[in-house]
């Protein structure tokens, strides 16, 4: 017995010994194979020839012969030093084959994000993590709306071709870079190969856009508010009419003299309603920042000729967007036949947005107007179930399905309903459903390019005639001095009732139609020479048409105040004073407020710091400068005033809006009482007892102080703005690591310079300045035409955007002669 | 220096060959393929899984090497650093591409030595 035991033993190794070979080689095997524990396939992703080290190979641009299948004659391409592109090519369809491949060889891993985005197809590539936002966007419908308009395309519209040999390029790029195993690195590591690009995910991507600038949820929040605060003071507080004083850029007169028809005054919601809104409002909260627009916030203005140091007209623009690495934007020239354009362009999509031409030149500010309704539809499910009724009559829903694919789960069905407006985005109790511009079958990209080709005025506001959503003020200048703004777009008029709430989907409160062209605001060559838009309304109280309410579909007004301010100065313009103005820091809000915060502290007894705090603001120039103390108790200050006149209404009322989502409003609601109306009823909330305006100030000054120097520390000289304030670029993969900052910057939500919230994630995402009288083109971007971050041109821009300067904007020819170019000859 | 040495040497050396050649032409598991044949040469894994690891550490270590010297791997390793969480260490992405090169020409030597292992106690019964 004992002697046969160590014999059974050895007789087991090998096979213990194989086992655990079994064991171990299974377990590399299958984490090189397949991704684990949030980490990639290791093998696949990390293997030096055909894994994520490819990126260092990527990186490296160099001249190049190569030979694209979609191009009819050979195109060539420049790329300057910072990676802008100059394509040049003898046919317009061979410009977008190029445009497509450049694109694709820069931002294919961003430009697949987007497309998935729109399709709702995250999930498949991140898995449930992005189901609620895979499910939201194909209830919102892009996709659906992406796949008529390319049905609707006709074979003979330019634009067809556009997309189409737009996407030959960018699938020329897709073939090239799997044989060569040079996909972007997020692909191996993401595991999963980019699906050939069509032209339904271009107008997919510029869904996105329309949805980022124009889908709110204002309409619900309205509801909510009527509700808690009570319709007195919702309507008081929440006019349709700004309360502040702004400066439209439109003051008429206007073609149509009579008073909108049909909308009512605000009366108050039923429980049912206001359930009802508090459902979706919850839905759409919960979604991931980006899909429901909170506002925007962009600059643009002209300067006629007449006005301008050169002699030419100028042009700046700067539209305000998420910051992120890579950016939206792409930077390239277009030269063809056809097409003479520079600017940027959003990796997609085959044209350029922004930017100039041989004769004209062109920005874009979001126009802020209501595009945005819901609909509370009738129902009856035990005598009409799977209906809604509509102008006299039961309807059945059009129900569309879909198979949503999730990484590492079941795949997702998913049947959303579609009544006469749109589709029913909340079923918790009542049925609600949107109508959504965005869901209107456009050709948006073909006006674009359309307008890129105009050589003057007529020819331009005749282009943007077509176009849609979202809504922009196109501001305008051109090489004859002339200058012009016309915030194109769709105005949906409803026949009755209140827009700027959920309504009844009985019919009577349907959209009717837009406002005539004619009619929609806009300005050429103005008497004093001047244009400008900053997302304020553009119109004045005598406006014969609804296009929205103060609250939070138009911004209050400072930026466009304080440019205005700037441009109507005596004496000429200039580029530089263009330049200036774009990151121009003064505070305008303050410029009001401070003097009248002083004045209520004249006769404080005042401790020696906030002594030190009143001499700081009263020397104060008004400017969010990073160094500047003033400006971080302004900041305070007014965060506090807001919260001490309203929070008691606030609480007192259970109102279930966070004021930071209205606050907008809230700063115009104070502003105007501040100024004009210092015993408004708002400062003697429930519980405060009667009082001021100035007896608030006092208050929210006194309570403001302990709080900062609990931030900040004790002496007020130190509290500068740039210890607050910072500015993120924000990754587009969400990948912090690759993100830059936070890094101190100056501005706040309400200059020129826009960088509001902290840390500060919005702004300024391009800056261009033109003077056709120089004829000098300038424009910058935070981020790099690459998204390879270990490419030279990851963010090889932010420290000269940081800075307020402008790059040159070169012409082919220019860029060579410029030196230190790559070229990429192409050839059919 | 015997003859059988000699050729072990010189059968690991065109092994590494082999296994590198894979690994350039994008079979990045080719180590693994090259460990199972080196294994299936002997049952003692004392004897093959050195070699075979360092087949694997060759083959995925040189043409890292070769990125690096045309490329430069510095903005690489940081950024995929960053991408993994690793806050911009970049060390440990190299760390890792060559440990898993290891494994897998370390882990198809042993299985395959370990299988004629087995195979041999089994016919014998020892």
């Amino acid at each position: 017995m004992t002697a046969v035991a160590p014999r059974r033993r050895r007789a087991k190794l090998p096979l213990l010994n194989l086992v655990g070979a079994a064991i171990v080689s299974a377990a590399v095997l299958y984490v090189s194979f397949f991704p684990v524990a949030g980490l990639p396939a290791l093998g696949a992703a990390f293997n030096p020839t055909t894994g994520a080290w490819t990126m260092a190979a990527d990186a490296q641009v160099t001249d190049r012969m190569l030979h694209l299948s979609g191009l009819q004659q050979p195109v060539r391409v420049v790329l300057e030093k910072d990676g802008t592109a100059h394509v040049t090519a003898r046919t317009d369809h061979d410009l977008f084959v190029a445009t497509g491949y450049v694109h694709a060889k820069f931002r294919l891993f961003q430009m697949d994000l987007l497309r998935r985005q729109g399709a709702g197809r995250l999930s498949e590539i991140v898995g449930k993590v992005a189901l609620d936002t895979d499910r939201f966007e194909l209830q919102l419908g892009l996709l659906r709306t992406a796949e008529l308009e390319w049905a609707q395309l006709p074979a003979s519209d330019p634009l067809r071709d556009a997309l189409l040999a737009y996407a030959q390029g960018v699938n020329d790029r897709i073939t090239e870079a799997e044989s060569t195993h040079q996909l972007d690195a997020m692909f191996t590591l993401l595991g999963y190969h980019p699906q050939p690009w069509t032209p339904v995910d271009s107008l997919l991507v510029k869904g996105d856009m329309t949805q980022t600038l124009n889908f709110t949820d204002t309409p619900l929040v309205m509801a909510l508010l009527n509700k808690s605060l009570g319709t007195d003071l919702a309507s008081e507080w929440f006019p349709i009419l700004p309360p502040n004083q702004q400066a439209p850029y439109d003051p008429g007169p206007y073609g149509k003299v009579e008073p909108p028809q049909g909308i009512a005054t605000m009366t108050a919601m039923t429980d049912a309603q206001s359930a009802s809104a508090q459902a979706v409002y919850e839905r759409l909260a919960a979604l991931p920042a980006g899909l429901v627009s909170k506002g925007g916030a962009s600059n643009n203005w002209a300067v006629a000729g007449a006005k301008s140091a050169s002699g030419g007209a100028l042009l700046a623009g700067d539209p305000h967007l998420h910051l992120t690495l890579p950016a939206i934007w792409f930077q390239l020239t277009q030269e063809s036949p056809g097409f003479h354009t520079s600017g940027v362009s959003i990796p997609g999509t085959p044209g350029v947005l922004i930017g100039h031409n041989q004769h004209i030149a062109w920005s874009l500010t979001d126009a802020q107007n209501q595009q945005t309704f819901f609909y509370m539809e009738k129902e009856d499910s035990k005598t009409h179930p799977g209906m809604y009724f509509w102008n006299g009559a039961w309807r059945k829903y059009i129900t569309v399905s879909y198979q949503i694919p999730v990484l590492g789960g079941a795949t997702e069905h998913l049947t959303v309903k579609w009544s006469v407006h749109g589709p029913v985005i909340s079923e918790r109790g009542q049925t609600t459903s949107v109508w959504w511009s965005g869901n209107l079958p456009s050709q948006d990209l073909g006006v674009l390019m359309n307008a890129g080709r105009a050589s003057n005025w007529q020819e331009f506001r005749e282009a943007l005639r077509g176009w849609y959503s979202p809504t922009h003020n196109f501001v305008y200048a051109d090489d004859k001095g002339n200058i012009g703004l016309i915030s194109a777009g769709y105005y949906p008029q409803v026949a009755k009732g209140q827009p700027w709430m959920p309504m009844p989907g009985t019919g009577e409160y349907d959209v009717t139609g837009t406002i005539p062209y004619d009619d929609i605001p806009q300005a050429y060559n103005p008497p004093d020479g001047i244009i400008w838009s900053a997302n304020q309304r553009q119109v004045t109280s005598s406006y014969p048409y609804y296009i929205g309410t103060a609250s939070n579909f138009f911004d209050p007004g400072y930026r466009a105040n304080e440019i205005h301010r700037v441009l109507s100065q005596p004496g000429k313009l200039s580029a530089s004073d263009m330049q200036a103005l774009q990151t121009d820091t003064h505070d305008f809000l303050a410029s009001e407020i401070v003097p009248v915060l002083l004045q209520s502290l004249s006769k404080e007894q005042l401790t020696p710091q906030e002594s030190t705090i009143v001499q700081l603001l009263r020397n104060w120039d008004f400017r969010m400068e990073i160094n500047s103390s003033a400006a971080t108790i302004w900041s305070y200050f007014y965060g506090w005033y807001v919260y001490e006149v309203f929070n008691p209404w606030w609480k007192s009322r259970a109102v279930p809006v966070e004021m930071q989502e209205i606050s907008d409003t809230l700063d115009q609601d104070l502003e105007a009482w501040t100024l004009h109306d210092p015993s408004n009823r708002a400062f003697s909330a429930p519980g405060v007892g009667s009082r001021s305006a100035a007896d608030a100030q006092r208050a929210a000054f006194h309570k403001m102080i302990p709080q900062i120097a609990k931030d900040l520390g004790k002496d007020p000289n130190s509290w500068t703005w740039g210890r607050v304030h910072l500015r993120v670029l924000e990754n587009l993969a969400e990948v912090k690591g690759l993100n830059y900052g936070p890094r101190p910057d100056r501005g706040d939500g309400r200059t020129p310079l826009a960088a509001g919230d902290y840390p500060s994630t919005h702004g300024p995402s391009w800056r261009m300045v033109v003077d056709w009288g120089s004829g000098t083109f300038q424009g910058i971007y935070p981020g790099g035409q690459s998204e390879n971050p270990a490419s030279d041109w990851y963010m090889d821009r932010v420290d000269t955007w940081f800075a307020g300067r402008l790059n040159p904007m070169l012409t082919a020819e220019q860029a060579v002669a410029a030196g230190g170019i790559r070229t990429w000859d192409m050839r059919p | 220096m015997g003859h059988a040495a000699v050729r072990r040497y010189v059968a690991i050396f065109l092994a590494a060959l082999l296994a590198l050649a894979g690994v350039l032409l994008g079979l990045w598991w080719a180590p693994f393929v090259i460990g199972v044949a080196l294994g299936a040469l002997d049952r003692r894994a004392r004897i093959v899984v050195p070699p075979g690891a360092a087949i694997g550490l060759i083959a995925w270590a040189i043409p890292l090497a070769a990125v690096h010297i045309q490329y430069g791997l510095g903005p690489t390793t940081r950024s995929l650093a960053a991408i993994m969480g690793f806050d911009h260490q970049g060390v440990l992405p190299v760390v890792l591409t060559l440990l898993v090169g290891t494994l897998l020409g370390a882990t198809g030597a042993w299985l395959a030595s370990a299988g004629r292992s087995a195979l041999t106690s089994a016919r014998t019964g020892t």
